[in-house]
């Protein structure tokens, strides 16, 4: 299921960020390639971040999930990650380090289900998630999002 | 039983968090508790019988439904277990597989 999503050029390393502004940035990008979503959608997911319990997008387990309103800017629900090696801190927030940040584009509330179910069954997967934090490279991060 | 899931957008982390408590709920060999997940700013003491959020929610949540829960991390499973339980039992439900 996520490898139908995931595709392309949608999954990227990088060794640091300087920020979760430059990490969020990154992980939109493909996105905003792939005309999967507007350049507003990257907008509002920076300015719910800063906005007080924008760091509600840390999963836990240095995971963060990049999201907002469809009506921000989607045009098609659509996934994309980063990993990074040097764990980056969530609105700049000690309490919030962050090395994998997912980039969610939801059409609506409701129809990306089965996209959803495949990402939680992968992060509540202990071993997968530790496969995820240790990636090297883009082909690490493959074979744990395959 | 109704339990709620909430964050700012009401369909990522809040929609995730749903997920893995109805995984919970299916672990602890319990049927019948409806689950859903929205925005806080939705939230009423109307909504659910229990509110889950994550930590960063906290204070926002606070007053909003009389039994909010904060849990650290939206993917812990164990975490997840353990609260979805002690909130089962404090509403009366029993919990088979605990």
């Amino acid at each position: 299921m996520l490898s139908e999503y995931f595709k392309d050029d949608v999954i990227l390393f990088a060794p640091e960020v300087s920020g979760w502004n430059e990490a969020v940035d990154k992980v939109a990008a493909p996105l905003l390639k792939n005309g999967a979503i507007r350049e507003g959608y990257v907008e509002a997911i920076k300015k719910s971040i800063s906005s007080p319990g924008g760091t509600y997008i840390d999963l836990g387990g240095q995971v963060a999930l990049a999201h907002a309103r469809p009506e921000a800017g989607v045009n098609a629900t659509a996934l994309s990650v980063l990993h990074v090696a040097e764990p980056f801190l969530l609105a700049d927030s000690p309490d919030h380090p962050i090395t994998t940040m997912f980039c969610l584009a939801a059409k609506d509330s409701n129809t990306h289900i089965e996209l959803m179910q495949s990402l939680a069954g992968l992060l509540t997967d202990a071993d997968k998630l530790k496969a995820l934090g240790e990636a090297k490279n883009v082909d690490d991060l493959k074979k744990v999002l395959s | 039983m109704k339990i709620l899931t909430a964050c700012s957008t009401g369909l990522g982390s809040s929609f995730m968090t749903q997920l893995n408590i109805d995984k919970a709920l299916k672990e602890l060999g319990v049927q019948g508790v409806e689950t859903d997940h929205t925005d806080i700013a939705s939230v009423t003491p109307e909504s659910a019988d229990t509110v889950f959020v994550g930590r960063d929610l906290a204070e926002t949540a606070q007053g909003k439904n009389p039994d909010v829960v904060v849990l650290n991390s939206l993917i812990d499973m164990k975490e997840i277990k353990e609260k979805v339980a002690a909130a089962l039992e404090r509403h009366g439900v029993e919990v088979p597989n605990k």
